[in-house]
C-alpha cells in the first residue's frame, strides 16, 4: 500500500504550480562526561569528542500534493527521520525512523558482603557477590520504524481504509543477576544479549452512515526475545559453615546444584478487535466502542482476554450549558495454572508437604467507571464545571485472604472554573477529590500484625514445629499505602500582552491520606508553583523560560523486622 | 486490617459539589442564549477579500486550501464555511458579528472544526477534557498557516505551555527522553480526547506496554501491582529515584512489603571467607546485613514485572520473582 501511495502520489504531482523549501543545518555537539557517572548522559552517551551533526527538511507542494521529508542525524546511533506526504484528503501516509541509545543501570553489588556474627564467632548466613563480567559497558540501542496510510476509498460514505505498522527493535548488552541461595547468598552478575523485537500491525475500515461513523479496527501485536537464554549455576543446598545436611537442605529446592536458564522473556502475542461508533443522537453527541483482546503467552499457553466498552454521550442544556456523561468498563480473564512443584521434603524421614498451587491471576477484574460533567458559560468570560463519577473494581482472585472486601470504590467530584478576558488574560482554578473505599491492598505484605495468636494458622500438618515462613504467614498482615482521601488543586494564570509574550504562573498541590488503617496513616502531599515566560519576537523564534518547585512528602509505614529467622 | 469506612469530611465535600454542579445546572438553564445576527446572511470570499486581503491570497496555500482544492470548486471551502454568514459583520465592521475561531469555546461554534474533522482520534474531542477545560482548536493550531502541520509550534514546547510541571519532570535524573527528541507528548496522549486521562489507550497498562511489551505478560507468577496500574510504582514523565520510579528503592517496596528479617542480623568486623567457597573471600561490617538487605530489593528480585520460571524455595511456592 505504501508503495502505491508514493507512486500514485508522484504522478500527480507533475501538472501543478510547484514550490520547493529546503532547509539544511550543519553543526557539531561535544560531549564529555568525565568525572560523571553514565547514567547522567543516559541518552546522550556519543563519544567524549566533538561529532558532527545534521538536520534537514525538504518541503514540496504541487497543487493538492504535498511532501515532506525531515531528518537528524545525531551520531551513528541517534537518527531520526520522517517521510509523509499526502494528496489533499485522498490518500495520506507517512514512514518514519528513530534510534536511540540508552545507558543501562550497572550495579556493582558492592553492598551484598556479610557474614553473621553469633556472639563473637562468625555464623552460618553469609552474603557475597561476584562480578563475572566485571567492566562491561551495558546500553541499549533502541530501534524504532513505521507507517501509516489512510486512503479514502469512495467520497460517498466517506469511506476509508487505514494500516498501520511498527516495529521496535531493542539490541544490546544488559546486566543480568542471578541469585543463589542454597549454602550461603550470592549473587552473581553476568552480561547477557538483548535481542528484543515487538512488531505491531493494524487495519482499519471507517464508514458514515446517515449522521454516524462507524469503524473497525484490528490490531496485531507479536513480541519476540531472540537473545540466548541467560544461564547461571546454583549452589547445591547444604549447611553453608559445616557442608553437611545436603539432603535435607535440597529437598526444600525447587532446584539446586544446576546451572538453569533465568531472567528470560516469554514470546507473546496480541490479538484485538475494536468496533466505534460516533455520531449525533437525539440533540446530543453519541461517542461509543467495543474491544476484545486476547494476550498470549506462548512459552507457557498462558493466556489472558479483554472485554471492554466505552459510551460518551454530550448533549446541550441550552447555548451555555452541557452535560456529558462517560461510562466505560472492562472485564480481564486470565487462565489459571496450575503451579505444581516438588514436594516439600521429599525423600527426608518424617513429614512432608504439598505447596502445589493454581495460580489465580490477579488482574481478574471487572472495573466500571461512570461520570457526569455538566459545563456551564456563566457569560462571556467565566465558564464552570462540574463532575462527579464513580469507579468500581471488583477483584476476582485478589491476593488478599477471603473475607476481606475485594472490591475497590472510588467516588470522584471535581469543580473548575475558568475565567477568559479576551486573548490577552486568562485564569483556571480546579478541585478534585476522591473518596476511596477498599484499596489496592498488599495481601499478607507487611507488618506483624499486632495481637495475632501464633497458636493458630497456615501451619501444614503434621509438621510439629514452625518454620519461619509459617510464622511470617501467621504474623504478617494486608497493608495498603493507597489512599482513601484525595484532594487536588490546580490554579494557573496566563498573561499574554501581545502576540509576542506570555507570562504562566501556577500551583498545584495535592494531599492524600489513608486513616482507616489501624497503624500509622499514610499521607502524601505535593506542592509545586511554576512559573514560565515565553517571548516569540518572530513566527521563526520562541524563546522559553521557566521555574518549577517542587516538594513532595511521603509518610507511610515500613516494616522492621523483628525476629532473626 | 482496614476499620470501616467513616469520613464525615469526604461525605460533606461531595455534598458540596453536588451542590456546585445544582447551582451550575440552574445558572445554565436560566442563561440566556447569546445567538448571533439571525439576519446575516452569506456574503462570499470576494467580499472578505475586500479587507482581509493577506488572508485571502494564501489560502490556496493553506491545508484547508489544499484540501478543499478548485476541482472540487462545486463544494470548496469558503471563509464563511468556518466563520459564518458575514454580512452583519461587514455592515457593522463589528468583530463580535463574526465567529472568530481565536475566540471560540465549548459551546456552538467550537463544532466548525469537528463538523468535518472526523476520525478516531477526534472522535473524543466534544467529551474531551482539553475541551471541558475550555481549550479551543486554535489555543493550539494555527488556521491559515502554510504549514502541513498546522500546530502554532512544535510539541513539546507546545504542550509545556500549559503543562510546565512536566516540562521540569522531563528534566528530572531518570526521564523518558522526550527532552532528547526521542519521544513526543503525542505518542502517549492524545490532545484531542482518547479515553478519560487523554492518554491514546483506553487503560494506562494498554499504553504502557504498547512500548513495554515484555512486560505485559501474561506471566506464571505475577506482582499484582503491576496488574493494577503500572502508575503505584512509576511516574511517566520523570523522577528522582531510576527507572522512573516514583519513590527510590528500597522505601517503594518497604511500603507493602516486609523487610527480610536478616537485615537484623549483627556481621562479623572483617575480611571473611566462606567456608565452603575459599574464592569468594569478602568484607563484613557489623551493620553490613542492613546494607545487604536494605540497599536495592530488585538485585535478587529482578523480575519484578513477572516471570515464567520459578524462584528456588519450594516453601515460597517459586513466588519469589528471583528468576
Amino acid at each position: 500500500m505504501m508503495v502505491f501511495i508514493l507512486s500514485f502520489a508522484l504522478v500527480t504531482a507533475q501538472e501543478n504550480e510547484v514550490t520547493k523549501e529546503y532547509t539544511l543545518w550543519i553543526g557539531g555537539h561535544y560531549t564529555d562526561f568525565t568525572d560523571f557517572s553514565k547514567k547522567v548522559g543516559e541518552y546522550d552517551l556519543g563519544d567524549e569528542d566533538a561529532l558532527p551533526e545534521l538536520k534537514g527538511s525538504y518541503r514540496f507542494r504541487s497543487g493538492e500534493y504535498l511532501l515532506n521529508i525531515d531528518g537528524h542525524y545525531y551520531d551513528k546511533n541517534n537518527i531520526s527521520g520522517r517521510y509523509s506526504q499526502r494528496w489533499a484528503d485522498r490518500i495520506k501516509g507517512d514512514i518514519y525512523y528513530r534510534s536511540l541509545v540508552r545507558q543501562e543501570e550497572q550495579d556493582l553489588l558492592g553492598n551484598l558482603s556479610a557474614r553473621e556474627l553469633i556472639g563473637e564467632n562468625p555464623g552460618g548466613k553469609i552474603l557475597t557477590h561476584e562480578l563475572l563480567d566485571e567492566g562491561a559497558d551495558y546500553n541499549t540501542h533502541r530501534r524504532e520504524f513505521g507507517g501509516n496510510a489512510e486512503v479514502l476509498i469512495s467520497r460517498k460514505n466517506n469511506v476509508r481504509m487505514m494500516a498501520a505498522h511498527r516495529s521496535i527493535l531493542k539490541t544490546g548488552d544488559e546486566q543480568k543477576i542471578a541469585n543463589s541461595h542454597c549454602f550461603s547468598c550470592h549473587v552473581t552478575s553476568k552480561s547477557a544479549e538483548v535481542d528484543k523485537r515487538t512488531d505491531e500491525f493494524e487495519v482499519g475500515l471507517q464508514a458514515d452512515v446517515n449522521d454516524f461513523t462507524f469503524a473497525y479496527k484490528f490490531g496485531y501485536r507479536y513480541f519476540q526475545s531472540r537473545a540466548n537464554n541467560a544461564s547461571a549455576y546454583y549452589d547445591a543446598a547444604v549447611h553453608p559453615v559445616n557442608g553437611g545436611s545436603g539432603a535435607e537442605f535440597g529437598s526444600r529446592q525447587v532446584f539446586n546444584d544446576t546451572t538453569v536458564v533465568f531472567g528470560t522473556y516469554p514470546e507473546t502475542r496480541k490479538f484485538s478487535h475494536k468496533v466505534r461508533a460516533k455520531g449525533k443522537l437525539g440533540k446530543g453527541s453519541f461517542s461509543g466502542s467495543l474491544g476484545y483482546s486476547t494476550t498470549e503467552n506462548l512459552n507457557t499457553d498462558v493466556a489472558s482476554t479483554a472485554w471492554s466498552g466505552a459510551a460518551l454521550y454530550a448533549i446541550p442544556l441550552n447555548s451555555k450549558t452541557r452535560a456529558i456523561a462517560r461510562v466505560a468498563g472492562v472485564r480481564y480473564k486470565t487462565d489459571d495454572p496450575f503451579i505444581d512443584l516438588p514436594t516439600f521434603r521429599d525423600g527426608r524421614p518424617g513429614p512432608t508437604y504439598s505447596f502445589d498451587f493454581t495460580r489465580y491471576s490477579s488482574l481478574d477484574r471487572n472495573d466500571f467507571k461512570g461520570s457526569l460533567e455538566i459545563i456551564s458559560r456563566l457569560n462571556r468570560t467565566t465558564t464552570v464545571s462540574g463532575l462527579l463519577g464513580y469507579n468500581m473494581i471488583d477483584r476476582h482472585d485478589y491476593p488478599v485472604p477471603d473475607g476481606d472486601d475485594q472490591t475497590t470504590g472510588k467516588l470522584f467530584a471535581q469543580a473548575r472554573v475558568k475565567y477568559r478576558k479576551g486573548l490577552k488574560f486568562s485564569a483556571r482554578a480546579k478541585y478534585r477529590m476522591e473518596m476511596i473505599s477498599d484499596p489496592f491492598t498488599s495481601g499478607r505484605g507487611l507488618f506483624e500484625a499486632s495481637g495475632r495468636d501464633a497458636g493458630v494458622g497456615p501451619i501444614p500438618e503434621p509438621f510439629s514445629f514452625i518454620f519461619y515462613w509459617q510464622r511470617e504467614a501467621l504474623r504478617y498482615q494486608d497493608i495498603t499505602i493507597y489512599p482513601t482521601d484525595v484532594h487536588d488543586f490546580d490554579f494557573g494564570l496566563t498573561y499574554r500582552p501581545d502576540n509576542k509574550m506570555s507570562v504562566n504562573f501556577g500551583l498545584k498541590a495535592k494531599f492524600d491520606k489513608n486513616g482507616d488503617l489501624d497503624s500509622l496513616d499514610v499521607e502524601h502531599s505535593m506542592y509545586q508553583p511554576n512559573l514560565a515566560l515565553t517571548l516569540t519576537p518572530d513566527p521563526k523564534w520562541s524563546m522559553s523560560a521557566g521555574y518549577t518547585f517542587g516538594h513532595y512528602k511521603s509518610r507511610g509505614p515500613v516494616a522492621v523486622a523483628l525476629f532473626d529467622g | 486490617m482496614k476499620k470501616p469506612m467513616q469520613n464525615p469530611a469526604g461525605h460533606a465535600a461531595v455534598l458540596r459539589i453536588m451542590l456546585f454542579m445544582s447551582m451550575i445546572l440552574l445558572l445554565g438553564l436560566a442563561s440566556s442564549a447569546n445567538q448571533p445576527p439571525s439576519n446575516a446572511v452569506l456574503v462570499g470570499n470576494e467580499t472578505c477579500a475586500d479587507c482581509h486581503s493577506e488572508v485571502s491570497e494564501s489560502f490556496h496555500k493553506t491545508m484547508h486550501g489544499l484540501a478543499y482544492g478548485a476541482d472540487r470548486s462545486d463544494w470548496s471551502m469558503t471563509c464563511e464555511s468556518c466563520h459564518g454568514p458575514g454580512s452583519a459583520h461587514v455592515e457593522e465592521a463589528d468583530p463580535e458579528l463574526i465567529i472568530n475561531p481565536a475566540k471560540t469555546d465549548q459551546f456552538g461554534d467550537a463544532q466548525t472544526c469537528v463538523n468535518c474533522h472526523k476520525s478516531e482520534s477526534l472522535d473524543g474531542w466534544e467529551f474531551s477534557h482539553h475541551n471541558s477545560a475550555d481549550v479551543n482548536c486554535s489555543g493550539c493550531h494555527s488556521i491559515h498557516t502554510e504549514k502541513e502541520q498546522i500546530v502554532k509550534k512544535a510539541t513539546p514546547e507546545l504542550c509545556y505551555d500549559c503543562h510546565s510541571e512536566v516540562r521540569a519532570a522531563s528534566f528530572m535524573p531518570s526521564h523518558h527522553p522526550i527532552a532528547e527528541g526521542k519521544i513526543d507528548c503525542q505518542d502517549c496522549h492524545n490532545p484531542h480526547g482518547g479515553s478519560l486521562s487523554l492518554t491514546s489507550e483506553d487503560t494506562g497498562r494498554e499504553l504502557c506496554f504498547s512500548c513495554h511489551a515484555e512486560k505485559e505478560g501474561p506471566f506464571v507468577y505475577e506482582h499484582a501491582p503491576v496488574n493494577e496500574d503500572c502508575m503505584g510504582c512509576h511516574t511517566p514523565h520523570g523522577s528522582v529515584a531510576d527507572n522512573l520510579l516514583i519513590q527510590a528503592e528500597p522505601g517503594l517496596c518497604l511500603n507493602c512489603h516486609a523487610m527480610h528479617f536478616h537485615a537484623t542480623v549483627e556481621g562479623v568486623e572483617g575480611e571473611f571467607t566462606p567456608p565452603l567457597a575459599p574464592d569468594r573471600t569478602s568484607i563484613s561490617t557489623s551493620d553490613a546485613w542492613k546494607r545487604g538487605m536494605l540497599t536495592k530489593c530488585t538485585q535478587c528480585h529482578t523480575e519484578i514485572h513477572g516471570t515464567d520460571m520459578p524462584s528456588q524455595s519450594i516453601s515460597t511456592g517459586g513466588t519469589a520473582l528471583t528468576r
